[in-house]
């Protein structure tokens, strides 16, 4: 924990304020049914009213709460992005593990299959995907793991070669260390590093797809994703017309774009951090 | 301590950027929706055409397949593109049949004949002569094989029993029974050139140029798939009425609005919310159109048998606010369907029949014990996402669950083509046909053809509306047949077999400096759909 605090500490202010604006819709995510007065599915109000003291944001066309659907929102942007994020890692960690410690056929198979999913164009494969298991947010998290394992499989893979190489490596295999030790005790914390900053990353990319997927139509049409209120209000006839944009639009997509870049710096911090420190980490063990 | 100034100073740049970004959005949107800046500050507009100048008419596209009668899409943008190309005997106003190919027609007095005198010197776009034969294997070839759009059958037999050629510009047409409507059905069957489809086995798959040659007013003279675009040119040796518009052109546009605003089409389609923009400018005219497009909500009883039960259907009649979806959804700009079925618009639309208020009591009683749980198919349309969650609210309150699915329209088409759901939303147009929609809708039990509204109630048959369905169909005294589907309307609306919800009125725009021809036909909501629009008019 300290040294969480301590790397945190060292965090440039656009980082440390980019952590705050996550902890911000983080804690918009948990405590979203205390934070808003109105549901987030059920109209509260007369539809498309400007922002009020009643509706802080205003309300969308069937009368429902924008606030109320921005807090909800942040819980399923969240959800996917943290969800797609570890999934991908865990399984992308594991192949990336499984792929440099054996090497051989096992490399080659599980490296030819990263080529094949990495050079499959992924928003076209994303949409024929979500078209076909249908809009529900599972299948959402099921495609976007699909397309976001690969990086951290290669990432780690690369990284367990040049570590299965060092002497105290062999010498703990001569001693019949077993591939689930090595794991356990060398090649995790060795690799944590760069699973964070995959795992940071695929979450800015998650919920950006997720937005995307939503945008197209191809999410859960009934959930109230930041992704999925653009797309409703966008659809609404000659909205750039009318005054309505100017919350039903603005809104979440600022929501979207300070979410997405707060989650690039506080990556690009831990980056920052892990390119400073190259050479350090290799030598411990 | 300089690397810190230096993310620092990064830092504040991408702030910086960001603000001007929202600020951006903000400053651009302030020139679209100030309302003291006027329509005319944004459009370039066309001064008044030169009565020299070709007029081409721009209208959205999108992709509704290869206009020949076999392979366009089968919702209306898709049937009316091919209409421009292909011509029938008679054609539609703004007050009924007129004639068309056919100048004249005689009907014998038993209603069982049909001669029709046809206009000479009509020729096919290859620049072949039209004859009788043309027209006689027309008919016989949809018969074989059934078009997209198909009007030559009826319960799903062929009703004309003999064809005969009695001139060169005669030809009869012989019934089995009489029948009041098949004027109009006879009148819309299209005409295709024997000398190309004779030798063609399989209309579905024949594409090309000769797939598109009829003898209609307008050539089809470019299609893209991919980008959804058609251009279609006026025929130069049109034996009819001439075309005013040289072109017709439908183009891509993301939103119809701004296109509209931007000169890129002609015509756009507006919600209640945008009236003021054009309302008192010389330059517009708004049209409002007759509520015959609606949607409705319909129960697979095959599927899921608790539908069988009358009082089940009511209760999610009741339990649906129509009202609400027409004030949220529509915004304001659309009626609420008559349970009957025919529409407030119709000739013969029936004030008296029941009617189902939101009323969750009503609701309630209907339900008693009865845990009812269904899945809502609908299209990912914007407008039908919210008619289903509207829904979804609506009927919970009563106790009913629903879970929604959507898909994309010609998903959801096909699956109520192969009853592939347990309840429906669709949306269609054709709610201002003759009042025979109601056998169409509630009688029959074979499917006519893949259009949207075609679409039979799977597992449901009343024998009473059956019989007065088929009693009308040989009615040929008016005020009779009137007095019989006023009580079809009654039952049906008692039964609500499927659940009529809502029929638009929503408003078009264009300019009539460049064009302000524009013409509904009597029973029908879209004024570009009509061909009559783009011809010249007496």
């Amino acid at each position: 924990m300290k040294k969480i605090i301590q790397r945190i500490l060292e965090f440039s202010l656009v980082g440390k304020i980019a952590l705050i604006v996550i902890g911000f819709f983080i804690v918009l995510a948990i405590f979203s049914s205390q934070l808003s007065h109105y549901p987030y599915d059920l109209p509260s109000g007369a539809a498309l009213q400007p922002p009020s003291r009643e509706h802080w944001m205003g309300t969308d066309d069937l009368g429902i709460d924008i606030w109320a659907q921005l807090c909800y929102g942040a819980r399923v942007s969240i959800m996917v992005g943290f969800t797609t994020a570890f999934l991908s890692v865990a399984g992308g960690g594991l192949v990336g593990v499984c792929a440099g410690y054996y090497g051989g056929k096992i490399d080659g198979w599980m490296m030819r299959l990263t080529d094949l999913m990495m050079i499959i164009p992924q928003l076209p494969m994303m949409i024929v995907l979500g078209a076909f298991f249908g809009p529900s947010l599972k299948n959402i998290i099921f495609v976007l793991t699909l397309f976001s394992w690969t990086a951290p499989a290669r990432i780690v893979r690369s990284k367990v070669l040049s570590i299965k190489e060092e002497k105290y490596i062999l010498v703990a295999k001569s001693y019949g260390a077993g591939f689930f030790y090595m794991i356990q005790k060398h090649f995790l914390p060795q690799t944590f590093s760069l699973m964070m900053v995959s795992f940071i990353q695929l979450i800015s990319r998650a919920i950006v797809a997720e937005a995307g997927l939503s945008f197209l139509g191809l999410g859960d049409p009934t959930s109230k994703s930041w992704g999925l209120m653009l797309n409703h209000g966008m659809a609404f006839r000659g909205i750039y017309f009318t005054d309505f944009w100017k919350w039903w639009i603005l809104f979440p997509l600022v929501c979207i774009l300070t979410m997405v870049l707060a989650v690039s710096f506080v990556g690009k911090e831990i980056e920052r951090k892990e390119v400073s420190s190259y050479g350090k980490t290799t030598t411990k063990g | 301590m300089i690397l810190k100034n230096k993310v620092f100073k990064k830092g504040s740049i991408v702030l910086l950027i960001l603000l001007m970004l929202t600020s951006m959005v903000v400053g651009c949107s302030k020139t679209a929706t100030n309302e003291d800046a006027t329509v005319a500050d944004t459009l370039e507009l066309k001064e008044t055409t030169d009565a020299e100048e070709p007029v081409i008419i721009r209208l959205t596209g999108g992709d509704y397949g290869y206009p020949t009668p076999f392979q366009h899409y089968p919702r209306g943008p898709g049937g009316y593109k091919m209409q421009l190309v292909f011509d029938s005997l008679l054609e539609r106003d703004e007050n009924g049949l007129i004639p068309w190919m056919a100048k004249e027609w005689e009907i014998s007095e038993d209603g069982l004949e049909y001669t029709f005198t046809i206009h000479e010197d009509i020729q096919w776009q290859d620049g072949k002569p039209l004859t009788m034969e043309d027209i006689q294997f027309s008919f016989e070839y949809f018969e074989k094989h059934p078009p997209v759009w198909n009007p030559v059958t009826m319960d799903g037999k062929a009703f004309v029993e003999k064809i005969e050629i009695i001139d060169k510009d005669k030809i009869r047409f012989t019934i089995s029974e009489k029948n009041v409507t098949i004027l109009e059905k006879i009148g819309d069957v299209r005409m295709i050139p024997k000398h190309i489809w004779e030798a063609i086995e399989d209309p579905d798959a024949f594409q090309g140029e000769e797939a598109v040659i009829g003898c209609g007013p307008y050539l089809l003279t470019n299609y893209n798939k991919e980008h959804g675009t058609y251009e279609f040119t006026a025929f130069e040796n049109y034996w009819g009425s001439k075309p005013v518009v040289e072109k017709i052109q439908f183009v891509p546009a993301s939103d119809e609005v701004l296109a509209f605003e931007n000169n890129e089409v002609d015509l756009a389609s507006i919600g209640s919310d945008l009236l003021a923009r054009y309302q008192g400018d010389s330059r517009f005219k708004i049209i409002q159109n007759p509520g015959f497009w609606g949607y409705r909500l319909l129960f697979n009883m095959e599927k899921k048998s608790i539908f069988k039960e009358k009082e089940v259907r009511q209760a999610i009649a009741y339990g649906i606010d129509q009202e609400e979806l027409v004030e949220k959804v529509e915004r304001g700009a659309a009626i609420v369907a008559s349970a009957g079925y025919l529409p407030k618009d119709h000739i013969w639309y029936n004030d008296g029949v029941k009617k189902y208020p939101f009323d969750v009591e009503a609701a309630k009683e209907r339900i008693g014990d009865r845990k009812i749980t269904f899945q809502l198919l609908t299209g990912n349309s914007n407008t039908e996402v919210r008619i289903a969650e509207l829904i979804k609210i609506s009927l919970k309150e009563v106790g009913i669950d629903v879970d929604i699915k959507s898909v994309d329209t010609k998903t959801r088409d096909h699956a109520i083509n192969t009853k592939d759901y347990e309840v429906a939303l669709t949306g269609h147009g054709g709610w201002g046909s003759d009042a025979d929609i109601l056998r169409e809708r509630y009688a029959t039990t074979v499917q006519a053809g893949s259009s949207p509204s075609s679409n039979i109630i799977p597992g449901y048959e009343n024998e009473e509306i059956k019989a007065l369905a088929q009693q009308q169909l040989g009615e040929t005294n008016v005020e009779k047949r009137k007095k019989i589907i006023f009580q079809l309307q009654e039952i049906i609306a008692e039964e609500v077999s499927f659940l009529p919800l809502y029929n638009t009125t929503g408003y078009t725009v264009y300019q009539p400096s460049k064009y302000d021809d524009w013409m509904y036909m009597y029973d029908h909501h879209t004024v570009s759909h009509s061909k009559l629009s783009y011809l010249q008019r007496k």
